[in-house]
């Protein structure tokens, strides 16, 4: 089944959109998305860093204060003569204490506890350059401290403790996957924001353009009717005085010559009338819309045009009325009609009319010869016919009328089995 | 009754931390050694944790024998043998009652090297993120 329509596309400008679409892609989104998400990550990055030095130093202080509670504690204990086991079973359920030693001035260890077995990571590389340090384990970052005091008795130890740093992990793992959570939904919305922005300009592009070829078009048009009108203008001048010459001739010649005259004199009148229907054509077509039944319309179409061996048939889904051109929308169906009459020999046209939301559809289909691919690509053209004495302007009319009131027109055809006009116009 | 009064009250009374000073791994004093196993016990040697697995071991030059701290027996699935050649690095915690004993860090045993701690002497077997078991010819069993 061939299938025209009223517009047609071109792969040439398509092409270029395509390219344009690539290129615009690539400006509009990647690149503002990617300065978002690069702008996101370093800032993010330096909130983070700042966040945990922050917090590093909060737990030092506080593990220094833990450490000056521990050594004024540890100090009581041993004025009392604890033994070194005993204090530390005193500070055994601390959970955040990994570990700790006691150590005497010589810094020899003289107890320690841990919480893992044998697992009591001091060097005295570490004791000999600094008071604190880290060290990684599997068990998380441990704080370490190795500070001296003075116990009641006069005597310097030093105390050893590594202090689980459990809670900061959990608040960077916390702020790390905050800022993945984040991160992602930046992301998303950048995609959805841009992407929107994106198929809008595209759009707005798109329309531009359709509005320019239209505008050109149109201009086009303009001129090629003023020209035209002007020809046809100055044709039709001289073809009037031939019509009037045929006219005498025609009542002066001897009777031998009058159907030669009168040939002449139809020729002549065939060319006006050519003329009379392509100035018509070329007239931009000024709308008087007017609420009517359309029912009613076909009637009277039906009644201008009769052919014997063919039934027109009108089927309506309620009452449908219209606001429309009247006159107009009468002589592109009567176009439709006499084309569908003149292509079925015998059988029937069928016209069905029904409103959707607020158009009107009109179907108006025969059972007549239907036509080629190729002549229906060209149904809707200016002075293309399939018929001997045809000029090719009632579907090309046709069209123009049914445009002209914002509706579209379609055409589908086979060989030897009919065709059928589609029409949606609004106004329903 | 009056005896097994005085039983729970020594128990008690036993300090739950506090482990003999040379029994931590000492990062300042490892050494590697090799030689052939003598002996394989389990004994305990921390306070309430499971028994651990001690090898004793033949230094094949030096003829030295040195108790080696292995991890806890329920952890360690490879089989050792006596006169089997074993190389440990480990922290040599020697003093006083435990004379020549080595807190093994890491022990290569046929062809197979057995991670037990990281570099300052956290227990593989406490989990975390560290590395943990074998590596070598064989793969695929979890230690």
């Amino acid at each position: 089944m061939a299938r025209g329509e009223g517009t047609d596309g071109q792969k040439g400008e398509t092409k270029r959109q395509a390219f344009l679409k690539k290129k615009d892609l690539f400006l509009f989104f990647f690149v503002p998305l990617l300065g978002i998400i690069i702008i996101f990550f370093f800032l993010s990055s330096i909130n983070r860093a700042y966040i945990k030095s922050k917090v590093e130093d909060l737990v030092k202080e506080q593990l220094q204060a833990t450490a000056e509670i521990l050594k004024v504690n540890i100090s009581h204990f041993l004025s009392e003569n604890y033994s070194s086991e005993e204090i530390f079973r005193f500070y055994s359920g601390e959970e955040n204490i990994y570990y700790m030693a006691l150590l005497d001035d010589q810094k020899k260890i003289l107890g320690w506890h841990s919480r893992f077995e044998g697992y009591l990571p001091l060097s005295q590389k570490d004791i000999g350059e600094r008071e604190s340090w880290t060290i990684d384990s599997p068990a998380g970052k441990i704080f370490n401290i190795f500070t001296p005091f003075q116990a009641t008795d006069s005597n310097t130890y030093h105390i050893y403790l590594g202090y689980s740093l459990e809670s900061l992990e959990e608040m960077i793992i916390h702020s790390r996957r905050n800022f993945f959570i984040l991160f992602g939904i930046i992301v998303g919305i950048g995609i959805i924001f841009f992407f929107g922005i994106f198929q809008l300009q595209n759009h707005f592009r798109q329309k531009e353009k359709e509005a320019e070829t239209e505008r050109r078009e149109k201009e086009r048009y303009k001129e090629i009717s003023a020209f035209t009108s002007g020809i046809a203008h100055e044709i039709k001048n001289p073809l009037n005085s031939l019509a009037l010459l045929f006219e005498l001739l025609a009542k002066k010649m001897p009777d031998e010559f009058r159907q030669d005259i009168s040939l002449g004199s139809g020729e002549v009148k065939k060319i006006s009338r050519v003329i009379d229907h392509f100035s018509a054509s070329l007239k931009p077509l000024e709308l008087k819309k007017e609420k009517f039944s359309f029912k009613g319309l076909i009637e009277d179409i039906q009644g201008s045009i009769i052919k014997e061996e063919v039934e027109i048939h009108y089927e309506e889904e309620g009452e449908v009325v219209l606001l429309a051109d009247k006159g107009l929308l009468s002589q592109a169906l009567l176009n439709l009609l006499q084309n569908s009459l003149e292509a079925t020999d015998s059988g029937e046209i069928r016209v069905q009319a029904k409103k959707f939301r607020k158009n009107i559809l009109i179907t108006v289909q025969d059972s007549g010869k239907g036509m080629s691919e190729e002549e229906i690509k060209n149904i809707f053209d200016p002075f293309f016919s399939k018929k001997k004495d045809g000029m090719g302007i009632g579907l090309y009319l046709t069209k123009k009328i049914i445009e002209s009131h914002e509706g579209k027109i379609e055409c589908e055809s086979r060989l030897g089995k009919g065709t059928s006009f589609f029409i949606q116009i609004p106004g329903g | 009754m009056v005896a097994i009064m005085w039983i729970i009250l020594f128990l008690v009374s036993l300090p739950s931390f506090g482990q003999k000073t040379e029994n931590f791994y000492n990062v300042d004093q490892e050494i590697r050694i090799e030689g052939k196993i003598q002996n394989i016990v389990m004994e305990p040697r921390y306070k309430d944790k499971s028994p651990f697995l001690i090898v004793t071991l033949e230094e094949k030059d030096t003829k030295k024998l040195y108790t080696v701290e292995i991890s806890p027996a329920g952890f360690f699935d490879q089989d050792f043998h006596k006169g089997e050649h074993l190389a440990v690095t480990g922290s040599l915690t020697s003093s006083g009652e435990m004379e020549n004993n080595i807190i093994a860090r890491e022990v290569q045993s046929r062809g197979e090297t057995f991670i037990l701690r990281d570099k300052h002497g956290f227990p593989t077997w406490r989990g975390g993120k560290g590395l943990m078991g074998r590596k070598g010819k064989r793969k695929g069993k979890r230690f």
